[in-house]
């Protein structure tokens, strides 16, 4: 199966490969797996506490070249979106981007939960909580 | 969610139009060949789905049915009949191949039951998404990391050796975790195969998520041998 090429050029210079602070209040951290492949992947954002803006997303992915490029996609997309405009993006504009195949769907869905956790990290520990939409929304 | 499988759906014989049970490979009554019967790979082996086998008794009834099937035989058959003994033994192979390696004959034996296993399977799709086994992908995610050191200083030509020292001790850690995983799913075998149906889906439900751990676990053992080269 070849990859499209979008895909491939996110594999090999994938944006914003790189490490945030972990433990500073103004970043949020997603680790997330999927059971399917064993993929594991990272999603950090640093948020600007007064505007509520992703100043930097950071990803570092092991897994496939379509995780790879999910993820590099989507902090691509996240950087420079408010937390909440961030929470809109789905695993299916992910797909369409790239041109995922169907067996390759669970890479975008795991790039989405990064998002999601990632942000969810940064709400946690910045005590704002989950609105009501974020939770319905989220799966 | 457990799926019952009706795998004797009888079927009238082609030849001597005798009803025998559809996931026969010959007939019981004239002995001649069927077309591949749309029935599960236990069934070709006349087994209900189970999970312990006998293997040697699997190994035997595949080579003797092998030997029935093997086209040499149907040289002077009728065309349907040559076809079939080509399908036939795709099957048999196919069938062979899943039951009698314990992983495969497990998450087939899963999927047969309605378990949503393998790639095909978006995370949007799972009934289940907590399926992930948190406890393990801080510890995936670091020992990757240093996968990816390990390689990078290779290619510099100068590995450390205390890097080498956690890798290594490493492997020897998930090889252990991959033996319990082994040691539990078996454990679950001998429930699913004399369980009721309660206790059935209990046993699937643990064997699902063992699978799941155990693809983490069985990858990184993968990338670390051929990181470390051992």
């Amino acid at each position: 199966m070849a990859y499209s090429d979008k895909v491939v050029d996110h594999y090999n210079n994938p944006r914003n490969v790189g490490t945030l602070d972990k433990s500073s209040t103004e970043v949020g951290t997603g680790l997330v797996g999927a059971p399917e492949c064993g993929d594991v992947m990272r999603l950090q954002i640093r948020v600007n506490p007064e505007t509520q803006v992703i100043e930097e997303a950071k990803f570092k992915t092991f897994g496939c070249g379509s995780a790879i490029a999910s993820s590099s996609l989507a902090t691509e997309w996240i950087k420079g979106r408010t937390v909440e405009d961030a929470m809109a993006i789905k695993n299916t504009d992910i797909v369409k981007e790239l041109s995922l195949p169907p067996v390759k769907i669970h890479c975008s869905v795991l790039a989405e939960d990064a998002i999601r956790a990632a942000i969810g990290d940064w709400k946690k520990k910045n005590g704002v909580a989950e609105t009501a939409a974020a939770e319905t929304s989220a799966h | 969610m457990l799926k019952v499988i009706d795998s004797a759906v009888p079927v009238a014989c082609w030849s001597c139009s005798v009803a025998h049970n559809d996931a026969t490979l010959f007939c019981p009554h004239c002995s001649k060949i069927q077309p591949p019967p749309g029935s599960d790979f236990f069934s070709v082996f006349g087994l209900t789905p189970r999970l312990n086998l006998d293997l040697p008794e699997l190994e035997h009834e595949f080579h003797r049915l092998s030997r029935r099937l093997h086209p040499d035989r149907f040289a002077r058959a009728g065309e349907n009949e040559k076809q079939w003994s080509l399908a036939d033994t795709a099957l048999l192979n196919d069938a062979y191949r899943t039951l009698k390696e314990p992983i495969h004959r497990t998450e087939y034996l899963l999927k047969l039951h309605g378990a949503e296993i393998g790639e095909e399977h978006s995370g949007k799709d799972r009934k289940d998404p907590s399926r992930v086994p948190a406890d393990l992908l801080e510890e995936v995610f670091e020992l990757n990391m240093q996968l990816e050191e390990m390689r990078l200083e290779r290619t510099t030509g100068e590995a450390d050796p205390v890097l080498q020292a956690s890798l290594e001790q490493a492997k020897r850690k998930f090889d252990g975790l991959l033996d319990e995983v082994d040691h539990d799913l078996r454990a679950q075998w001998q429930a699913w195969d004399e369980g009721d149906i309660a206790v059935r889906q209990s046993a699937q439900k643990t064997m699902v998520a063992l699978l799941d751990r155990r693809r983490y676990l069985s990858n990184l053992v993968r990338d670390v041998t051929e990181t470390l080269g051992v």
